[in-house]
């Protein structure tokens, strides 16, 4: 007994000289030639993995690119969404590119670039709901889902107090909600309303004019001013040389075209 | 001078039944909790963490209903979990062998897999077969079903540890085999099932977070979306470690108690 | 009493317990049973308490044959007291509930009745301080005579002791067999399975000798000590007495 004791004991104090090891010195991550870039990669077709699990689309080539502009090496972090600007924070990531929303809430967090990309909230309705609107949502008797930290949680937080809310972890999950009926709609951006609907026509329809318009930005460490400018600056270079033209042809050409024949704006 | 020491921080009864003096516990405990606060302190030195406590203090409200439900939730598993352990139990010992077998599949099936993908099959394809909508309702149902089987298992090692000598004397002294059953092994195997189910009491309420997965709204959850909307991700957690080990310590405590009080000789 | 044994056997797996016993022992008031361990004399004591069912042959006490179906075993074991080796008590019960339970559950009496006259054989037994106490807390010697005390409690035909000391030191050996001597000259009948051929040959008024299985002597105690007639019997006594 007395031995067990002592063993721990020793495992302890191991255990606390190996603490120093692990600690990360923040100030020299500006002078490092990788930028450590976070995303939750189960957005297509802007944040995903393809078929060899290495990850793709539309926000991992942006920041590609800003790496290259940048002369540093980019390393994707795989990170739940309501996990970014945690991570952003506690410095594990440098930069989110992410599709994430810039709002007054989150820019008391972290700081963020110029928009780069204009989208807004919609809706993925359940068949047979008879919604034609948010405002018909927030009944009693409604169900609606969002998922965990999106801007679509935080209108419904706001904004539905009569119906029940659903927060869900992943956006597969919320849309099972609506296609499996015990959600009446799910609250998303435009982009990724209109492809869940295309996967699943049978069972929902979707309201694909946007009732509160949002748009996408970078984001970084708050007062990390140097490294703002410089994407601000990549942006508008991206932009002036047809990347993001090239991007919507790649990765978004289906859409684009939906949209056009439906008559929404496309803007990225 | 070492034998001083030596007097301070080690254990040294010569018996199970003598306690430590209370010096040396309270030292004991001491040193330990100095130790875990040295670690959380360096950790969170390191992180440069911003600490915002207001913004979480504004849902004191949210933390708290989310910890009723979980309450709630993982009373009422606990009640269907026994009901339905002893029901496999009592299957697993019954001559009728398709209840047998059946009893034996749940159980293995059930501790044979984790729990989320249990509550995850139940709910978006069992349940949905069914017509089942209440997510309160499954999720419940799917936590009674997990602690269940293990539930099953300690009553049917209880039982069988109820010794062979105990049912010979009831045989010898002609008690007919329901009454051996109800005073002789029934109030045995209670004594000898409460620690394990006390223990088992502290899994349901700390399982019971998974059930946040499919959206019910228990104190998990509510701790999450509370980080969500304040990216205050430490201040949402430590009161959720908090909340649960309140529930949970105290069932430890009673498990140890209980231990204490029905430890005789068989 | 009388015992009268035909044709016993019992088989265990392939293995003979006991090879076709057949033993009249006409009247007598204490039976010993000696033998060798793995003898078959527990296993003969087990058949007379009703605990086993034998293979072939028949059993008869006081003229009476004892039907091996379940419920007349039930009623035979309901109205004998058997002591066995060792853990006869219920661990979870208090020596006083140890001896009401079978009082009120199988013979009908009253709680009330069943504590007054627990408490008065405990108390003739030097035992009503035990009462509150369970089995755990008692020594091994007042443990087997607070399951004595079970076993006369509901007014038994006759009492069967498997082997009652062979669990216990020889300061509490003696404090069981004083009890047992006790009962003897109260007028109980008796039947036991021992190791203390002293004893056996105190107390008992007849006596069997049962090894390989079968009855290899019997006689009236006072007999079968001094002349034993078998050489495995004289081998037996030997070997037992030496120390």
């Amino acid at each position: 007994m007395l031995r067990d004791r002592l063993q721990r004991c020793v495992l302890a104090l191991i255990l606390c000289c190996l603490l120093p090891g692990f600690s990360v010195d923040r100030a020299a991550a500006a002078e490092k030639d990788t930028l450590v870039v976070g995303m939750e990669l189960s957005y297509p077709p802007f944040e995903m993995t393809d078929t060899s699990g290495k990850p793709s689309g539309v926000s991992v080539d942006l920041a590609l690119e800003l790496g290259k502009s940048l002369g540093k090496k980019v390393v994707i972090e795989n990170t739940a969404f309501d996990g970014l600007i945690p991570a952003l924070k506690t410095g594990k990531i440098d930069l989110i590119i992410s599709s994430m929303t810039a709002t007054g809430e989150r820019a008391k967090s972290i700081d963020f670039s110029d928009p780069y990309l204009s989208t807004g909230l919609c809706l993925l309705v359940k068949k047979g709901a008879l919604v034609t609107g948010i405002k018909d949502l927030d009944r009693p008797g409604r169900t609606v889902a969002v998922k965990k930290g999106t801007t679509g949680h935080t209108f419904a937080a706001g904004n539905i107090r009569r119906a029940r809310l659903l927060v869900l972890d992943k956006e597969s999950a919320a849309v099972l909600e609506v296609v499996q009926g015990k959600a009446d709609a799910f609250i998303y951006d435009q982009m990724s309303v209109y492809q869940n609907w295309q996967r699943n026509r049978t069972t929902t329809t979707a309201l694909l004019v946007p009732f509160q318009k949002e748009s996408w930005a970078v984001g970084v460490r708050k007062g990390n001013d140097v490294l703002r400018m410089k994407v601000n600056a990549f942006l508008k270079e991206f932009r002036a040389k047809g990347g993001f033209e090239r991007l919507g042809d790649r990765y978004l050409k289906e859409q684009k075209e939906a949209f056009k024949r439906l008559g929404y704006p496309f803007y990225l | 001078m070492s034998s001083f020491f030596f007097k301070l921080l080690f254990d040294q009864r010569s018996g199970r039944d003598e306690t430590v003096p209370l010096l040396p516990l309270l030292l004991g405990w001491l040193l330990a909790l100095l130790l875990v606060a040295l670690v959380f302190t360096f950790a969170f030195q390191q992180l440069q963490y911003g600490w915002n406590w207001s913004a979480v203090l504004a849902y004191r409200l949210k933390f708290l209903q989310g910890w009723l439900m979980t309450v709630a939730i993982s009373a009422a598993a606990l009640c269907t979990s026994l009901i339905i352990g002893l029901t496999a139990a009592l299957a697993r010992r019954c001559p009728f062998l398709p209840a047998r077998s059946l009893g034996t599949l749940y159980v293995e099936l059930i501790r044979g897999t984790p729990l989320l993908v249990q509550i995850l099959i139940f709910f978006y394809v069992v349940a949905d077969a069914f017509g089942i909508t209440d997510r309160y309702l499954v999720g419940v149902l799917t936590l009674s079903l997990f602690s269940g089987a293990y539930i099953s298992e300690i009553i049917r090692s209880g039982i069988e540890s109820v010794g062979e000598s105990q049912l010979e004397s009831a045989r010898a002294i002609g008690l007919t085999g329901w009454q051996t059953y109800r005073y002789i092994v029934f109030p045995q195997v209670l004594r000898r099932l409460l620690p394990p189910l006390a223990g088992q009491f502290a899994s349901i309420i700390k399982d019971s977070s998974l059930l946040s997965i499919i959206a019910v709204s228990e104190f998990t959850l509510n701790a999450q979306e509370v980080n969500a909307f304040t990216y205050s991700t430490l201040e949402s957690y430590l009161p959720l470690a908090a909340g649960y080990l309140l529930l949970t310590l105290p069932v430890s405590l009673a498990s140890r108690a209980l231990e204490r009080k029905y430890r005789y000789a068989t | 009493m009388r015992l009268d044994l035909c044709g016993l056997e019992k088989w265990y797996g392939s293995q003979a317990a006991l090879q076709g016993i057949t033993e009249t022992i006409a009247d007598f008031q204490a039976l010993a049973i000696i033998g060798p361990s793995g003898g078959g004399k527990t296993t003969l004591l087990r058949l007379i308490a009703g605990l086993e069912i034998p293979d072939r042959g028949t059993l008869a006490i006081d003229g009476e044959q004892l039907l091996f179906n379940r419920e007349a075993l039930l009623r035979h074991r309901q109205g004998i007291g058997m002591v066995f080796q060792a853990f006869n008590l219920f661990s979870h019960l208090t020596a006083l509930d140890n001896i009401t339970l079978p009082l009120e559950k199988v013979h009908g009496y009253s709680p009330a009745e069943a504590r007054v006259h627990a408490m008065d054989l405990l108390e003739r037994f030097q035992l009503s301080s035990h009462a509150a106490k369970k089995p755990a807390e008692l020594s091994g010697g007042q443990q087997q005579r607070v399951a004595i005390v079970r076993a006369i409690a509901i007014r038994p035909r006759f009492l069967l002791f498997d082997e009652p000391t062979s669990a216990l030191d020889p300061e509490m050996t003696a404090e069981v067999l004083e009890v047992i001597e006790e009962l003897r000259h109260e007028g109980r009948h008796l039947i036991m399975a021992t190791h203390h051929i002293g004893f056996a040959r105190q107390v008992a008024d007849y006596c069997l000798f049962v090894s390989g299985g079968a009855v290899t002597e019997a006689g009236p105690s006072s007999e079968l000590f001094r002349h034993p007639r078998t050489a495995a019997l004289q081998n037996f006594l030997a070997k037992v007495l030496k120390y």
